[in-house]
């Protein structure tokens, strides 16, 4: 769930942005500045993919996928989800444009925390990326849904109950998003391992030919 | 919580005030989509990927068209912030009849408007209906309370604060078309570089808007071959798996058709920039506009800080 423009307030908005501005700015240094265009590629990868319907009984839910992208893109993620979210608020008013701060921190931050433990926890074996990648999946969602439930509490008592019907809304996604990224860590572990190395885009692994 | 002001209406208000509105609205908005959803398959969207050859034309020549990018850009996101931080509903509204006014010079596609309303919808109904239920009792507050419903308090306080909030909201994301189509994307994005905004966002932006479109007709692509293959979707673990592996054949193709992109910029002499989109000149009757909106904004703040 995107916060839409007017609900924050000024001071959390503006954090919100220069906050997200050094959050990029570190994750943009992280990647070799030639793979940038690469990133941006990718990203456009990722926001198809997370428009993706699950079907959940009556109705669908769609993915949100910090925990994939953070495996995948390792410290450039936060780059890719808040390139991703600027996409989303512009062409398609998912997310106000003054909110665009608050939001690509609830999204990049869990990424790249994700990535992290991913990376921790992946082993070698692929049964094990795989759980680990649907933890990941699982622990991004549930991280994005507490800082949602976090900046709705900075907008004042009145949102309260906003705040806990969201936190309530994102544990079967929760659920969800943990079994598709396990599951999709396991594909990829079996069909391009690769992918799942220490960040594809990352500086020192220098993994891609000139 | 005794001094709260109840005020009782008999159970049969209930479907007149609260469940004829929501379904009305709701079923207005599921109409929007499903026209919107059958409009796209016939009326071909401009791609904003691809620049106009010519300056100018097949834009067009409204006021906002010719402002000056630069200008346009900062003025816009100082009101949307202005906007943002309203408070009182009669200022909100007022917003959103500025916006309407724009919308009107600027004749943008209103099609396109409609699609944004109807992103917004979600939220903003999900605060319409939550926070006349939710928001806590403060002294002064009125709570229609329909016949012995007790449990169903609405408290009208709440109803204006997400009333305020969905105003708002609408007011920026009607300032949007005007904003990005009045001119074509890669000069938006240059206004925004000669504004001091890293070069590379503008490039991001431009290659990851350009892929969006590629991607999404791989992915429908995929999906049609599963659907040929009987596959159906349900709330049970095989579909999970099903689409997860979908997911994963789209990122293998994604990553190994970044390569291949990289590889075609490099030999076109890709050099960490693009070709510059023409030359971008601030005159008087830009700054003039400027001036003009960010005084209305102004105004608007000022009106909002002063009712009480």
């Amino acid at each position: 769930m995107h916060i839409s423009d007017g609900v924050l307030p000024l001071a959390v908005t503006i954090g919100g942005y220069g906050a997200s501005a050094g959050f990029a700015a570190w994750s943009a240094r992280r990647i070799l500045s030639r793979d940038l265009p690469k990133v941006a590629v990718v990203t456009s990868a990722f926001f198809v993919a997370s428009l993706v319907h699950i079907p959940f009984g009556p109705t669908s839910t769609h993915l949100l996928l910090p925990g994939l992208a953070g495996a995948l893109l390792g410290p450039g993620a936060f780059v890719a989800i808040g390139l991703g979210l600027l996409l989303q608020s512009v062409l398609f008013q998912f997310g106000g444009i003054t909110a665009l701060g608050a939001n690509a921190l609830m999204m990049g931050v869990p990424a790249v925390v994700c990535g992290w433990f991913f990376q921790q926890f992946k082993g070698r074996t692929q049964g094990r990326q795989a759980i680990a990648g649907g933890l990941a999946g699982a622990l991004g969602t549930a991280m994005a849904g507490v800082f949602l439930a976090i900046f709705l509490v900075t907008a004042g008592e009145d949102f309260f109950g906003v705040a806990k019907l969201a936190l309530a809304a994102h544990v079967p996604v929760m659920v969800i998003e943990g079994v598709i990224s396990g599951f999709t860590i396991g594909f990829l572990a079996r069909v391009k391992p690769a992918l799942l190395l220490q960040s594809s885009f990352q500086d020192k692994t220098r993994s891609f030919h000139d | 919580m005794t001094d709260v002001p109840y005020i009782q209406v008999p159970l049969w208000y209930l479907p007149f005030l609260v469940v004829i509105p929501a379904g009305m609205a709701a079923g207005v908005v599921s109409w929007l989509k499903h026209r919107s959803k059958n409009r796209v398959v016939r009326e071909k969207d401009p791609d904003w990927s691809i620049p106009p050859l010519t300056q100018g034309s097949g834009q067009g020549t409204s006021l906002i068209h010719r402002w000056d990018v630069r200008c346009k850009i900062v003025t816009m996101l100082a009101y949307s912030f202005a906007v943002a931080s309203l408070r009182h509903l009669d200022a909100a509204v007022a917003a959103v009849l500025v916006s309407l006014a724009v919308l009107m010079v600027a004749r943008v596609s209103l099609h396109k408007v409609v699609l944004r309303l109807v992103a917004l919808a979600g939220f903003l109904g999900m605060l319409l209906v939550v926070m006349p239920l939710t928001v806590p009792h403060h002294p002064g507050d009125v709570i229609l309370v329909f016949g012995s419903l007790d449990w169903l308090g609405v408290n009208m306080r709440g109803v204006i604060l997400a009333a305020t909030i969905a105003a708002k909201a609408t007011a920026i994301a009607l300032l949007m078309e005007p904003l990005l189509s009045t001119a074509p994307l890669p000069v938006t994005l240059y206004g925004l570089s000669r504004l001091g905004v890293p070069d590379m966002v503008g490039q991001m932006v431009l290659l990851s808007y350009r892929y969006l479109h590629v991607f999404s007709h791989e992915a429908r692509r995929m999906t049609a071959g599963m659907q040929a293959r009987g596959f159906v979707k349900k709330t049970n673990m095989d579909t999970l798996r099903a689409l997860a592996n979908f997911l994963g054949m789209l990122f293998v193709r994604s990553f190994e058709r970044t390569e291949r992109v990289f590889d075609a910029m490099q030999a076109r002499g890709y050099k960490g920039r693009f070709p510059e989109p023409g030359q971008l000149q601030i005159r008087m009757p830009d700054i003039l506009l400027t001036g003009v909106w960010i005084a209305a904004g102004t105004a608007l703040v000022f009106y909002d800080c002063t009712n009480v």
